[in-house]
């Protein structure tokens, strides 16, 4: 038990409020991280993770609707509450009480802004990308790192022509260039062939773990599957010895998985219908006589 | 409405009278007035790096930054707030309320665990007839308990950060100067303060804010001021830390605040602090001295929160002043006093009346100005607040007092709380709300005193009271 701390303690996972309950009361984090979500009609959509010092739930002090988004801590966190009478009690005695949480206010609306503009243009780029794979794979990543806020990750699609497991995205340090695993091999190719996803935080003991050259502390591994086969994992895992994923994370990159498999599959499929148009393309450019053709 | 016609008038002079116009040229007075305001550039020094100085500087910075002005702060603190011991500490039982843990947290400044001893939720009062716990209304840890230097003197090294090297840390990551001198003359050059250290000019500037509180070994000598500063009323007070096994204070303290109401001779009132591996004695009352200590820790129910032999032990000890009375006029043009050197909350929480004043201070001098005018119109209406709501301390404190005298009416006290804790149904709890308000600093006095008198609780305490006056105490 801590005995240098204030406010109150939240363990990984546990939920400081969620959408819909009436709030009358805004929080500062003191140690820890929160996740703040929101659930959509396709799943829950993270909006933000806050770490020591930020302020969340302020909306309820402004206004009388319900909270507008769940709040989870994604660690053991520390939290100190501030209930609303005292709120305005001290602002209308020191209005200048209010010009931080104005000014945090602001800067959360001007990411915001940023962020709308960021989605728009990738809705763009994905519309215009075509869906090709390696696009897909490389915005799906970018999706679960904002997330869960990992060091290194990597999206594996089983190759059709061998069936091994390719990497097609990948960011940070652990990734050697081509990592091929056939089925089975590593906790990766595990997953894959057992298709339930995976979170190991003591990754060195796991007689599946092949030892790279990092040292890797903490793993998520989700596959990607349609009803009948599965073709792909998502990989996201910490090098430094004090990240841990969280089941949160697990979670919340499980319910990506969902979606994320449905572009793959549309994305291969695709793939395979270029290269077939490819072929036909192929056979005509290289018609006898055309005269630019390179022996393939 | 006011303002408007101001800004009108600044903004386009022509269409003032011509008189108006005239004299703003002529005479020197009016042309002095117009620059009684911070500019670019402008230097303000700071007397004193305690919570009221860095407070002043951090806030003054802050809103400067907002507003896109520059201005230069320097802040004379001579003590490190490091090494164990009195010298290099501002003495005080170290308790950070619990409204000023929240205040500071939405002001963005949260204390963290390197400075906190203990995260504390509760108050136990002992008085000769029993005694109440009261809680924080949220059950969460909203008070800290904190040292304001390096630790007791026994200390060979420092095991956690100071509460006010915090402070001053956080006023210079915003900009402001540290200068480890002290200052003790303050002289006008061409209607500017000038400050010296000994025979050594320190600097000119253009506001000086005097925030040395009352336990200064150098108060500093205003030369040249209209009036002369007085220093606040003071009284004498003991503070005493012991050492205690860190286990020992987490078992025997729990996360509580342990206040008495005792019949000690000449105590009104004391407070034992848990901190990490000590716990801080603090006394207040008259005639305060080393024996008082004793005499205090001798009570049986003080000797009940010690093991049995240690208590001669004592790590380190002092007998600082309080303020009790406030200046009549803390300022003139170019000069503020603020925190301790000002007025400052009766008994009780004191930092966070520092913050208070430092705040006043700060929106006037950076919207309004630093003349006299504009300290008399805008800072001077909540100085007096403090010194109104003061007199209602003084007269809750003398209530309590009687409390601690007549029997009867601490065990009315005792069993009207009692109920109030025991009844799950009772959301008001209106004594114990009372009670918990008027020693963590939650609320002024005048509120307090305002709810004490309410219908409900003076029923139920003078119907209590009736009874044990009688000796009716049968249903307790
Ligand atoms: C027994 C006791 C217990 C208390 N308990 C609490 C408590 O639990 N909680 C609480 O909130 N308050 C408490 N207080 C009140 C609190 O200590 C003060 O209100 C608070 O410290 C005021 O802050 P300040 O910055 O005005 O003055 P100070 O904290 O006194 O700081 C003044 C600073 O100015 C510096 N200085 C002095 N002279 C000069 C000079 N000539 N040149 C340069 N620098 C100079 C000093 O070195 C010092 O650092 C207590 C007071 C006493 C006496």
């Amino acid at each position: 038990m801590t005995t240098d701390e204030l406010g109150r303690d939240y363990e990984d996972g546990e939920v400081v409020f969620r959408e819909g309950e009436e709030g009358n009361v805004m929080f500062v984090i003191q140690r820890g991280r929160v996740r703040v979500s929101r659930t959509t009609g396709e799943g829950e959509v993270t909006i933000a993770t806050l770490g020591p010092g930020d302020v969340f739930g302020e909306m309820a002090l402004f206004e009388r609707e319900p909270r507008s988004a769940t709040v989870t801590a994604m660690e053991n966190s520390r939290i100190l509450s501030i209930d609303k009478t005292r709120f305005f009690q001290n602002i209308s005695r020191d209005p200048s009480m209010a010009f931080n949480l104005l000014r945090t206010l602001s800067e959360r609306l001007r990411r915001i802004d940023k962020e709308f503009t960021r989605l728009k243009k990738r809705r763009l780029e994905i519309l215009r990308s075509g869906m090709d794979l390696k696009e897909t794979c490389r915005v799906i990543l970018e999706e679960a790192s904002d997330a869960v806020q990992a060091e290194n990750g990597s999206v594996m699609v089983v190759n059709p022509d061998d069936g091994s497991l390719d990497i097609v995205a990948a960011y940070g340090t652990d990734t050697p260039e081509k990592a091929r695993l056939t089925l089975g091999e590593g906790i990766a190719g595990n997953v894959l062939a057992t298709g339930s996803a995976e979170l190991i935080n003591n990754v060195t003991v796991d007689p599946r773990f092949k030892p790279g050259t990092l040292s890797i502390t903490s793993i998520i591994c989700v596959p990607l599957s349609s009803e009948t086969e599965n073709f792909g994992v998502i990989n996201l895992s910490h090098t430094s010895n004090d990240r841990l994923f969280s089941k949160v994370d697990l979670q919340f990159v499980k319910s990506l998985s969902v979606y994320a498999s449905v572009a793959v599959r549309n994305a291969i499929s695709l793939l395979r219908l270029k290269r077939a148009t490819e072929f036909l393309d192929l056979g005509i450019t290289s018609f006898p006589g055309a005269g630019e053709g390179d022996g393939v | 409405m006011i303002p408007a016609m101001r800004s009108s008038r600044g903004t386009k002079p022509d269409q003032g009278s011509t008189g108006d116009f005239r004299s703003l040229i002529t005479t020197p007075d009016a042309g002095q007035k117009a620059s009684l305001s911070l500019s670019d550039g402008s230097r303000i020094a700071v007397i004193g790096g305690g919570p009221a100085g860095s407070f002043f500087g951090y806030f003054t910075l802050m809103m400067a930054q907002m507003l896109g002005r520059d201005l230069d702060v320097t802040i004379f603190e001579p003590k490190d707030f490091l090494t164990p011991g009195p010298g290099s500490c501002n003495r005080c039982g170290g308790v950070i309320s619990e409204l000023m843990v929240q205040t500071l947290a939405v002001e963005g400044i949260n204390i963290p665990s390197s400075v906190i001893q203990r995260g504390l939720s509760s108050y136990e009062l002992y008085t000769e007839l029993g005694d109440v716990s009261i809680e924080t209304p949220t059950k969460e840890k909203t008070i800290a308990s904190v040292y304001r230097g390096g630790g007791p003197q026994d200390l060979v090294i420092s095991d956690k950060d100071s509460f006010d090297a915090f402070l001053l840390r956080r006023a210079v990551e915003k900009g402001a100067r540290h200068c480890a001198r002290y200052v003790d003359r303050i002289a006008f050059e061409e209607g500017k303060p000038v400050l010296f250290s000994g025979e050594e000019r320190l600097m000119q500037a253009d506001l000086v804010v005097g925030a040395f509180g009352v336990n200064t070994w150098k108060v500093p000598q205003f030369e040249g001021l209209p009036f002369r500063y007085h220093r606040p009323r003071m009284t004498r007070t003991a503070i005493a830390e012991i050492a205690l096994d860190p286990d020992y204070i987490t078992e025997r303290y729990g996360n509580s605040v342990q206040l008495f109401l005792l019949p000690v001779k000449n105590v009104l009132f004391a407070a034992i602090i848990p901190k990490r591996s000590y716990v801080t004695l603090c006394i207040l009352g008259k005639a305060i001295n080393r024996s008082t200590v004793d005499v205090f820790l001798a009570h049986p129910k003080v000797r009940a929160l010690f093991p049995e032999g240690r208590l001669d032990r004592l790590a380190c000890m002092c007998l600082p002043m309080m303020n009790v009375g406030a200046p009549r006029r803390p300022y003139a043009d170019r000069i503020v006093f603020i925190g301790d050197s000002g007025s400052t909350r009766l008994y009780k929480d004191g930092i966070g009346g520092a913050y208070f004043m430092a705040k006043s201070a700060v929106k006037t001098v950076i919207m309004n100005g630093v003349s006299r005018k504009d300290f008399a119109g805008n800072f001077m209406p909540d100085y007096r607040s403090i010194r109104v709501d003061n007199r209602f301390g003084r007269f809750l404190f003398w209530v309590t007092s009687m409390f601690r005298k007549f029997g009867f009416l601490n065990a009315a006290m005792l069993e009207v709380v009692d109920k109030e804790q025991a009844d799950p149904s009772d959301g008001r709890k209106i004594l114990s709300a009372i009670l918990w308000d008027m020693f963590t600093g939650n609320e002024r006095y005048r509120s307090i005193f305002f709810r004490a008198i309410a219908p409900e609780l003076v029923i139920k305490m003078t119907w209590s009271a009736v009874r044990h006056f009688f000796g009716g105490s049968h249903d307790r």
